[in-house]
């Protein structure tokens, strides 16, 4: 396996044209520029188009309408600009339209805007967050197939670090498994043929052949993301057989808490991590389980403290449960701050264990 | 030179014009009586018929009364978000350049909602053909006030008439459109008379032509009656249209595009 | 083994071209390599700082490094945070005379002239290659062939006339360090 040393930005749209991605539009806000940089380079040369669009919102309308035409597409930005892209976000899990949208996050206060979105309707949007450029390369070809498998939306959680940092990877095609037909995509051959095909959020069908309407199609809407919450969370999680701490985090932020609870159990410590990898469907039963035993679960994210709810929800006694995270910006305001550094995750767990936890 | 013979009854009983609609409708519409939107769905419909592209044509669709249009035409068809149809039908063309591919969008879809994406897609030369439905009200809820309602229009957000000073003046989206170096076709017709009808079927013609020679973009305004929302009884609605509306954007093309 | 190394300095030294052509001769010999940059707005005068790690297995270091084994120090301003992170005993590149070998009490430290060294060999603009060659002579991390062929592969066409003046100023810099007392000087405590 020849790895080729590559920017993350560079992987990921390498990975994405892998998956069969044709249609990429965006607007540049940094860190999303370089991956849009990339694609407007790289696509072309697959037989694909990257259009920098006039706005975020013309860009995820654009790729909605690629992708409801049956092409592999996605959009991106940081989460800004996502907070813009929101209402195509829900109309598309709402009309059933796949496609990914990578939100190369400045820091970690998009969780929020990730698993519980800004559009209208009962909608959720399966949310991956690799911890490293590795494991972006395979989450973006993972994403594309879990949107065309579901019908839905995938969004990709990438930060600064997953943008910037040049690390030797090897792109290949990844195979995820079969998937059914794009049968209901809009090629043009309906016409004229009485079985004409429509993408509709209201799903009223043809008056020939009426649809299930708004009130079926919503229910089955929430139906298929329920069954997509029971089957589709993903985690990961060490030491947790020995371990008295259990620490919580995700994306970038958790390879840095794994690092260091390395460090922490070489001196001794029965400390133990816990990774959702995918934030929606967030990984509860797990999370239940692995805390059932442990004295504290402390959580680190580079936010106010949003994960944390998710992990109150699921974890076995939520009195257990510690925020160690915090808000951290660079100066610059497009990167994290201080607190995304191994000495300082380590002062804050120390702390947290010299502290009292449940008995 | 064909006599009729007026000496018998004729053989076949008459037929109202709707008889012969064309086979791309699926049923009856829903909108009022008076309305101009059937008028233009129809000899759209009947365009894409007789350049033969019904079985490569993707119509995007907005949101206003003819969004109920996506029931009866049996054309594949994406029901988009409230004015983004120039950009979605632009991401569906770029990935399927050998389909025909339109939008139809009302005033308030068009000039209120999304007129940075018509503009846009325009200033691209996007090959896509976008059809403006004006009618200078917003039909769908009730009749209010839209970016290209005429001055001196009553809607039930200007019920004294539009005046300039308070609500500023009309946007000419075809005029803007028509400035833009991308647009290789822009026209605006009207569905009010006989005449205005049989024009504004050229004008989708020739707008169709245009995307499927790869020209660029094309869009054809089309000012269509709302007697409802213009408070005025039905059978005044093509009179209407002619004293307030047509007054306020001339009839004509405003770009043409030649082989 | 991972080996971590850091680069300080300031724009327009080379610094990220250097930790680069080191990273991309890493992986061109099959191993693994991560690269990490940090630079401000500005392209000269700004900080400009580097880290790269290199291995024979996937790696385990975080790209923003916890502690480093080596370091090239090419202006003692803005390096103060990259310094503090270095473990004793590990090798240090300095550009004298512009960093102070006191700066660095607990390192290996090898000083290097690099803009005379530079000078000396035609090759004014690489002073980034002279310390990269020394580095490379030190640590013997790569082969000194794979440094010349990844400096190669990174020019861009508009820089290719560089190529020549780059590869002396990479042998002169490890040269050096070869030759004890020429243009290095090895600083002991």
């Amino acid at each position: 396996m020849t790895l080729e040393l590559l920017e993350g930005s560079e992987a990921i749209a390498a990975s994405a044209i892998a998956a069969g991605c044709r249609f990429f539009a965006g607007y540049p806000m940094s860190p999303f520029t370089g991956l849009l940089e990339n694609m407007s380079r790289q696509l072309p040369l697959a037989g694909g188009v990257c259009l920098n669009a006039e706005s975020e919102i013309e860009g995820v309308n654009m790729t909605l309408g690629a992708a409801a035409a049956g092409a592999r597409a996605a959009t991106g930005s940081c989460g800004q600009g996502i907070a813009l892209m929101q209402e195509a976000i829900a109309e598309a899990a709402l009309n059933e339209t796949p496609f990914v949208v990578f939100n190369m996050a400045r820091n970690q206060q998009d969780y929020f805007q990730a698993t519980r979105g800004g559009g209208w309707g009962d909608y959720r949007t399966i949310t991956l967050a690799p911890k490293d450029v590795p494991e972006a390369v395979e989450h973006v070809q993972l994403a594309f197939h879990l949107a065309d498998k579901h019908r839905a939306p995938v969004i990709f959680y990438g930060d600064p670090l997953l943008a910037q940092t040049r690390i030797g990877v090897s792109v290949r095609p990844l195979d995820f498994g079969p998937l059914p037909p794009k049968d209901w995509a809009l090629d043009g051959t309906g016409g004229g043929t009485g079985g004409s095909r429509q993408v509709w959020t209201w799903a009223m069908g043809k008056a020939t052949d009426p649809g299930p309407g708004p009130d079926r199609h919503w229910r089955a809407i929430a139906e298929k993301f329920a069954a997509i919450d029971a089957i589709e969370s993903r985690s990961e999680q060490a030491h947790v057989e020995d371990a008295e701490t259990l620490v919580v985090a995700f994306g970038s932020a958790a390879k840095f808490v794994e690092y260091v609870v390395e460090e922490l159990r070489a001196d001794g410590h029965r400390i133990g991590w816990f990774r959702p990898v995918t934030l929606w469907p967030f990984p509860g039963e797990a999370l239940a389980a692995a805390t059932a035993d442990v004295r504290r679960v402390l959580v680190f994210e580079l936010n106010a403290g949003q994960m944390l709810d998710d992990v109150r929800i699921h974890a076995a006694d939520r009195s257990a449960v510690r925020f160690i995270g915090g808000v951290s910006i660079a100066e610059s305001g497009l990167a994290y701050g201080e607190l995304m550094d191994a000495p300082v995750i380590r002062d804050r767990i120390r702390t947290a264990l010299s502290e009292g936890g449940r008995s | 030179m064909t006599v009729i013979d007026t000496s018998q009854p004729p053989s076949e009983p008459a037929r109202r014009v709707a008889d012969f609609r064309p086979s791309l409708l699926l049923g009856e519409h829903s909108l009022c009586p008076g309305c101009g939107e059937p008028v233009a769905l129809r000899v759209l419909l009947e365009v894409l018929q007789e350049l033969d592209i019904v079985q490569r044509t993707i119509g995007v669709v907005g949101h206003g009364c003819y969004g109920s249009f996506v029931r009866i035409m049996d054309v594949d068809v994406l029901q988009c978000l409230h004015g983004r149809a120039p950009a979605c039908a632009t991401g569906i063309k770029r990935v399927r350049p050998d389909c025909a591919v339109f939008t139809m969008q009302g005033d308030g879809d068009m000039a209120n909602e999304g007129l940075q994406e018509v503009l846009h897609a325009a200033a691209r030369g996007e090959k896509i053909t976008c059809v403006l439905l004006n009618n200078g009200v917003f039909g769908d809820t009730g009749g209010q006030l839209t970016a290209a309602t005429v001055l001196g229009q009553r809607t039930k957000t200007s019920l004294e008439g539009r005046d300039a000073e308070t609500h500023g003046y009309p946007i000419p989206v075809a005029d803007l459109v028509a400035g833009l170096r991308g647009a290789a076709y822009v026209a605006r017709g009207a569905v009010s008379t006989a005449g205005g009808v049989a024009q504004t079927k050229r004008m989708l013609r020739r707008a169709f032509e245009t995307q499927l020679a790869g020209a660029g973009f094309s869009l054809v305004e089309i000012l269509t009656m709302c007697p409802t929302g213009w408070f005025v009884p039905a059978p005044e609605g093509p009179g209407y249209l002619g004293d307030s509306m047509e007054q306020a954007y001339p009839l004509g093309e405003l770009t043409t595009w030649r082989h | 083994m991972e080996r971590e190394l850091v680069v300080t300095g300031v724009g327009g030294q080379g610094i990220q071209l250097l930790a680069k052509t080191l990273a991309l001769a890493a992986t061109r010999e099959g191993r693994h390599a991560m690269l990490s940059a940090d630079y401000g707005g500005e392209m000269r005068g700004g900080p400009s700082k580097a880290s790269v790690v290199i291995g024979d297995r996937p790696l385990r270091a975080l790209p923003v490094l916890a502690s480093a084994w080596s370091a090239i120090v090419a202006h003692h301003r803005f390096s103060e945070p990259a310094l503090a992170r270095l473990r004793p005993g590990g090798p240090a590149i300095l550009n004298l005379p512009l960093v102070d070998p006191a700066s660095l009490p607990a390192m290996t430290v090898y000083g290097v002239d690099a803009a005379a060294v530079a000078k000396s060999v035609e090759a004014p603009q690489a002073i980034g290659f002279v310390l990269l060659g020394a580095y490379n002579a030190v640590t013997r991390l790569v082969d000194p062939a794979s440094l010349v062929a990844a400096m190669q592969e990174l020019l861009p066409p508009y820089r290719r006339q560089h190529a020549a003046a780059n590869a002396r100023a990479l042998a002169a810099g490890a040269a050096a360090l070869d030759v004890p007392g020429a243009d290095l000087t090895e600083v002991s405590r």
